[in-house]
């Protein structure tokens, strides 16, 4: 235990000497994160020559600095300007960008910053004390147990529908059959990709979430002069200090809120091939499900906001904790770390916190360092991020349209996914103007192709018994609380009326 | 008789477009250059970037390039199992020799077996043999099974769940001859990527796996090797696991995964000098020691290094072809 303490203290001590390459690491990991298509993975990817030249610990604080900025990063133009930059923050916008529209978007910045980093912070410090625990988690949640996790997420488009259930209901199995189109996840025979190469691998991500989230904006707010309300542009013209410290103060009062939604995603995080796109939407969901004020979620609600965010930097420390237990990466970021840090001679799994104890550790403290220093150097910046919403939207929608646009051709470098994301712009904005919820059929998308890939998994190892999904402990207590938080609203919406109407 | 040319405008706009049009239809072949290669070559890879053919492929074009005094540029086509960047490659990539494909003969031929292509398969070929990577039978460090005779006695009284890549793997054709040989049972389960398949086995989500060897030595102790289909090279590296004939004395083909560069077969009849260029300088590269140092420094495996021409491909790429049309019905459920 004294040895243990001792190395962790001079692992968070040598990686504070990194400070010089943590900073401007933050801001590439910001500039990246913030980008659609491009992320921390794509861009160690890139900078791989540089990468593989670093000294071992130099090269992990990099990867792993950038791994958390990016994360971070990501959130900052889906509160802004309604663009995730990656799937993970593809729930970020659904109160994000309300509270920019209304003027808040400095304090939904100072949240959402807040939220991460503190969401960051404690499950590396979790995940550091219970990793040989935490580590188990991907023995107990096979495909049975996922596929309720997946419904956990995708029961988010009734939550969403609740306002005009046909119409939600309607966007969300649009989103699942777009989901659908691609080769079989068993034999891979092609389906739905109407003689398309490009989509038979799937609907790519990005391009669907560019195009339904920030295309269809683009389109929208060329309607008006600028997209933030009257009042909002009043506040936005002179952004004091007095915001981000009120968006700070908001975040910490919700302390509890941060802690179990991050606990979510460290949780969902340290399962092998999970992510941070479920987990967000799991977290929002769960949010909102036991909130007082459910009807506020989608309207620029400071919860719905936390959740997602705190949620899925908690994916971040999670991912990290299969890898160096077991030697199998939890996400696509975690496994071009195994390979870089595979050519400089380390091995990954059971024995590495005998063999280098200092990679380890010193994984973790980066991860630590990397929170506290983010937040120091990010959270005065909002103040001068939220001056992009006060940009005329003449100018504003071509820049969002060409970044998007660029995002959606990076990831794969096909002009196909480009005119992908203008179809999926112009879906979204029909969907808008008709009352059709975007984020019902992105969660569709997102959700869908993984849960049949987990469904079918279960089905075949069962030959093809339906009953395998109720033939686990852990599958059907997940089972029974996916009940419960789908009755549970409706319950505590009656019992509400029901003592209103005594009350009268 | 004197006869006047003069060159009017019309004329000049007939001559030119003459001119155009005949440069244009004259065959490629006639205006090539004989300084081959004088741009860089560009490398379709039908898989993702950062995986082990992209590792494969720079430890290989590094030295490589030396020998053809040119650079390679690889593109990134992952989709369908390599499906897209075939497709990709045959379709859009000009056959001139300057664009080449690296891939993997075992699975990615397998493939064709199970779906044909939109092309031809005799539209390309490959030429350079890399390596040859058997596949091996896995599983978890905590597996409740540790040997082989507790998997053929289990799969005996009951089928057990077999994790593999996708369906079409050489590695998967090998656990169905297993099965085959002792009359145990398996079901095979596509887990979509050697990541996952890795995952599926230490985690218990499946009984075992079956893999590529070279990525189950990069799993490192999390897994216990007990079989090998083809020969065991590496020895220690892979637990000292027996071969599939040693062990049950059968007498199978080696199940590889091998990547390999081919190209059109169109630049070979329309190029043969530049084909023989790339041809004698990829032979050259096995030659030269920068090789072997290459591989270690990429933490690849050397031991599968294996050199194979033009010959050795064609015969690998037809044993494929016949293995996956022998096991169709199991891997399609057809």
């Amino acid at each position: 235990m004294g040895d243990t303490a001792a190395l962790l203290a001079t692992a968070f001590t040598d990686t504070l000497g990194y400070w010089w390459i943590i900073i401007p690491t933050i801001f590439l990991g910001l500039i990246v994160g913030g980008i659609p298509g491009f992320s921390a993975a794509n861009t160690i990817i890139i900078l791989l020559p540089l990468t593989l030249a670093m000294e071992l610990q130099t090269g992990l604080v990099f990867m792993v600095t950038l791994y958390c900025a990016a994360r971070m990063g990501a959130g900052i133009p889906a509160i802004l300007v309604n663009i995730p930059g990656t799937a993970g923050a593809a729930a970020t916008p659904l109160d994000g960008y309300p509270m920019t529209k209304q003027g808040r978007g400095q304090q939904a910045l100072a949240m959402s910053f807040v939220a991460s980093s503190i969401g960051g912070l404690l499950t590396t410090l979790v995940a550091l004390a219970a990793m040989p625990l935490l580590a188990r988690v991907g023995f107990y949640m096979h495909s049975v147990e996922m596929v309720v996790v997946m419904l956990f997420g995708i029961s988010l488009i009734a939550s969403i529908a609740a306002q005009d259930m046909l119409k939600g209901l309607i966007a969300g199995f649009f989103g699942l059959m777009i989901g659908a189109i691609g080769t079989d996840v068993v034999y891979a025979t092609p389906r739905g990709t109407f003689g398309f190469l490009e989509l038979y691998d799937g609907v790519p991500l990005i391009p669907a979430l560019v195009g339904l989230f920030a295309v269809s904006e683009a389109f929208i707010i060329i309607e008006k002069r600028v997209i933030l309300t009257a009042k909002g542009e009043a506040a936005m013209r002179n952004p004091t200090w007095h915001a981000t410290f009120e968006g700070i103060s908001i975040a910490l009062k919700r302390w509890w809120h941060i802690i179990w939604t991050s606990m979510i995603g460290l949780v969902i995080g340290v399962i092998p091939g999970a992510g941070a796109a479920i987990a967000s939407f799991v977290a929002y969901q769960q949010s909102r499900t036991y909130s007082k004020t459910p009807e506020l979620y989608g309207t620029g609600h400071a919860e719905g906001l936390i959740a997602p965010e705190a949620a899925n930097n908690g994916v971040t420390s999670g991912t990290l904790v299969p890898l160096l237990v077991l030697g199998i990466p939890g996400g696509a970021t975690a496994a071009i770390m195994l390979v870089v840090l595979q050519f400089q001679g380390v091995s990954f799994g059971p024995s590495l916190f005998m063999s280098n104890p200092e990679v380890g550790y010193g994984m973790f403290m980066a991860m630590a360092v990397a929170y506290l220093l983010m937040f120091l150097t990010i959270l005065p910046l909002s103040r001068y991020m939220c001056r992009v919403t006060t940009v005329p939207t003449i100018y504003l929608a071509p820049i969002i349209i060409s970044f998007t646009l660029v995002g959606a051709f990076v990831p794969r470098e096909y002009m196909f996914d480009m005119q992908l994301a203008l179809a999926f712009g112009v879906l979204g904005y029909l969907a808008r103007r008709t009352g059709y919820h975007v984020a019902a059929i992105l969660i569709g998308v997102i959700l869908g192709p993984l849960l049949e890939t987990y469904f079918m998994r279960a089905l075949q190892k069962s030959n093809g018994d339906i009953m395998t999904l109720f033939s686990s402990t852990l599958g059907n207590i997940l089972w029974l609380c996916l009940v419960a938080s789908l009755i549970l609203p409706a319950f505590l919406e009656w019992r509400r009326k029901t003592k209103t109407e005594a009350a009268a | 008789m004197t006869l006047k040319t003069t060159l009017n405008r019309r004329r000049f706009l007939g001559t030119t477009a003459a001119a155009a049009g005949l440069t244009l239809a004259t065959p490629a072949i006639l205006r090539a250059d004989d300084d081959f290669p004088s741009r860089n070559i560009s490398v379709y890879i039908p898989t993702a970037e950062g995986g082990g053919a992209d590792r494969n492929f720079r430890a290989f074009a590094s030295v490589w390039k030396d020998k053809l005094g040119t650079d390679f540029e690889p593109g990134f086509y992952p989709g369908a199992s390599g499906r897209v960047g075939y497709e990709l490659y045959m379709g859009k990539a000009e056959p001139d020799a300057y664009n080449l494909i690296f891939g993997n003969m075992g699975p990615e031929v397998l493939n064709w077996a199970m779906q044909a292509p939109s092309f031809n398969i005799d539209d390309y070929l490959y030429f350079g043999r890399v390596d040859t990577d058997p596949g091996a039978l896995f599983v978890g460090a905590e597996s409740p099974l540790q040997s082989l005779d507790q998997i053929i006695e289990t799969a005996k009284t009951r089928p057990l769940n077999v994790g593999t890549s996708r369906m079409a793997h050489p590695a998967s054709i090998g656990v169905l001859s297993l099965g085959e040989a002792t009359g145990a049972e398996f079901n095979l389960i596509p887990l979509g990527g050697g990541k996952n398949t890795v995952a599926g086995a230490v985690t218990g989500e499946v009984d075992f796996s079956v893999l590529t060897s070279g990525t189950v030595i990069s799993a490192g102790d999390a897994v216990k090797t007990l079989l090998v289909f083809g020969e065991n090279r590496v020895g220690a590296a892979l637990d000292d696991a027996p071969s599939m004939n040693d062990a049950f004395g059968t007498d199978l083909p080696e199940m590889l995964s091998s990547r390999a560069f081919g190209i059109h077969q169109r630049a070979v009849d329309d190029y043969p000098e530049r084909f023989e260029t790339l041809t004698s300088t990829f032979a050259e590269t096995f030659e030269d020691p920068a090789l072997l140092e290459s591989y270690i420094a990429a933490r690849g495996t050397p031991e599968y290094l294996n050199y194979g021409g033009v010959d050795d491909c064609a015969a690998f790429k037809a044993a494929m072809l016949e293995l996956g049309e022998r096991y169709k019905p199991l891997l399609t459920g057809a």
